[in-house]
């Protein structure tokens, strides 16, 4: 019971962050679809929902923040690449800060309380 | 072989359920898809329905993350949903409806005003189900207004009372049945009124028959088939014509009733009567007038009279006899 409520909890959160995150993990590296889903996961995200990460390079990308190219594959099917445009790495600065902003005053908020990190 | 077949199954399970969305943003939305399954099957053993949960859910998921909503153009729908689309619409526009219509009756909602009619619908229903009892059992033939059972008025009162209570009855337990009776009555009811309107439209004809062709049936003189004419002292006139104020012959009875008749009945304005030998009334002459031929037609002929020459020929010949003939 406990720990659903905490898988609720982070998905919960989850929801308001990974277009942040996902900007992130393409900062610096163009990728295709899955291995954005395997960067979310190698840093931590591991409760990020496959179709949740391609919904929302979708949605990224319709709001004119991602550019994209198109890989073929000898084996499989060709692979989509996402990387940020110009408008995408402004929106990328300014959420990042949003998010500093608001998880320092979450940080201060629980420091008062007590509550271990 | 049978990865390739699952990947394709389950991504033709996500774009059925994405089937509502506009085809261009859905394939838009499938696009990396492929990709993505192969990816995943490639990882391990486990199936894609394991990995990722149904496909449905996975659409859903995928719908919520791009950021579009559950509704959607209705293109490429399943059936059902197509029909839950047009009752969806149909409901928007009679919501409309009601909410425009109301305060046209005083009410907010149109709605709120027919809830308040609805006793009244239970009686009509109960009429009308009395009706059609008799309708039924009398095979069409009972077409007045009311449900004479068998002709009979008195099985009428009793078919009426006892449709009428039952249809109140069931109107008050209505809202206390579960959703199939509830649309049984209400398609019922539907039937009820259409077979209402033929009832009416074949009594009204039956009894009224205020708009049938033969309107003219105000004109008291309908029955009048010939004219027959006296004078003062009981004597029959012959070969008399009637003009109206304006001058104009009036035309009365059946001019081709008898031979006589006939013949006559080219030459202009009527002369009455057109049989003189069926005249309802024989009088008895009185002493001194019997044989004097003095009938003179009462009415003179206008100016305007076209063929206005009268011949006064009174042709007193008859046996006298004092009572009417018939």
């Amino acid at each position: 019971m406990r720990s659903s409520f905490s898988t609720v909890d982070t998905t919960q959160l989850l929801k308001g962050v990974l277009d942040l995150a996902v900007l992130a993990v393409l900062k610096d590296e163009d990728g295709y679809g899955y291995d954005i889903l395997r960067r979310l996961r190698t840093a931590g995200l591991d409760e990020v929902g496959d179709a949740s990460v391609y919904g929302t390079l979708r949605r990224l990308f319709q709001a004119g923040l991602l550019t994209t190219y198109v890989v073929p594959s000898e084996e499989g099917p060709h692979r989509k690449y996402y990387g940020l445009n110009a408008a995408g790495r402004d929106q990328f600065n300014r959420a990042g800060k949003t998010w500093r902003t608001f998880a320092a005053t979450m940080d201060g908020l629980l420091d008062e309380r007590g509550v271990a990190a | 072989m049978n990865a390739v077949t699952e990947q394709d199954a389950y991504l033709e399970a996500v774009r059925r359920a994405l089937s509502d969305l506009d085809p261009a943003v859905r394939d838009e939305l499938l696009e990396d898809l492929p990709e993505h399954f192969a990816e995943v099957a490639a990882e391990g053993d486990a199936t894609l329905v394991e990995r990722l949960g149904p496909p449905e859910a996975y659409a859903a998921e995928l719908r919520t993350a791009a950021g579009l909503g559950v509704a959607a153009t209705p293109a490429a729908r399943g059936l059902d949903d197509r029909i839950s689309a047009v009752v969806r619409r149909a409901r928007g526009v009679v919501g409309v409806a009601d909410r425009k219509t109301g305060p046209l009756l005083g009410y907010g909602k149109a709605s709120e005003f027919l809830r308040m009619l609805r006793p009244g619908w239970w009686v009509l229903r109960g009429y009308l189900v009395a009706m059609a009892i008799t309708w039924l059992t009398s095979n069409g033939n009972e077409a007045g207004l009311l449900p004479r059972l068998g002709g009979s008025t008195l099985a009428a009162a009793l078919l009426l009372a006892v449709c009428l209570v039952a249809s109140i009855w069931l109107g008050r337990r209505e809202p206390t049945l579960s959703s199939t009776p509830r649309t049984g009555l209400a398609i019922g009811g539907v039937f009820l009124v259409l077979f209402g309107l033929v009832v009416f439209d074949k009594a009204d004809r039956y009894g009224g028959g205020w708009d049938t062709p033969q309107s003219v049936s105000g004109n008291p003189y309908d029955y009048v088939q010939d004219v027959y004419v006296y004078d003062e002292n009981g004597n029959p006139l012959t070969n008399v014509t009637l003009y109206d104020q304006g001058g104009n012959p009036i035309q009365l009875g059946d001019p081709y009733r008898c031979q006589e008749a006939f013949y006559q009945a080219q030459a202009g304005a009527p002369m009455y009567p057109y049989c003189p030998n069926q005249r309802p009334y024989v009088v008895a002459p009185r002493a001194g007038q019997v044989s004097e031929p003095q009938a003179e037609p009462t009415e003179g002929p206008p100016a305007a009279g076209p063929s206005a020459t009268p011949a006064p020929t009174a042709t007193p010949t008859e046996v006298p006899t004092p009572t009417p003939t018939n």
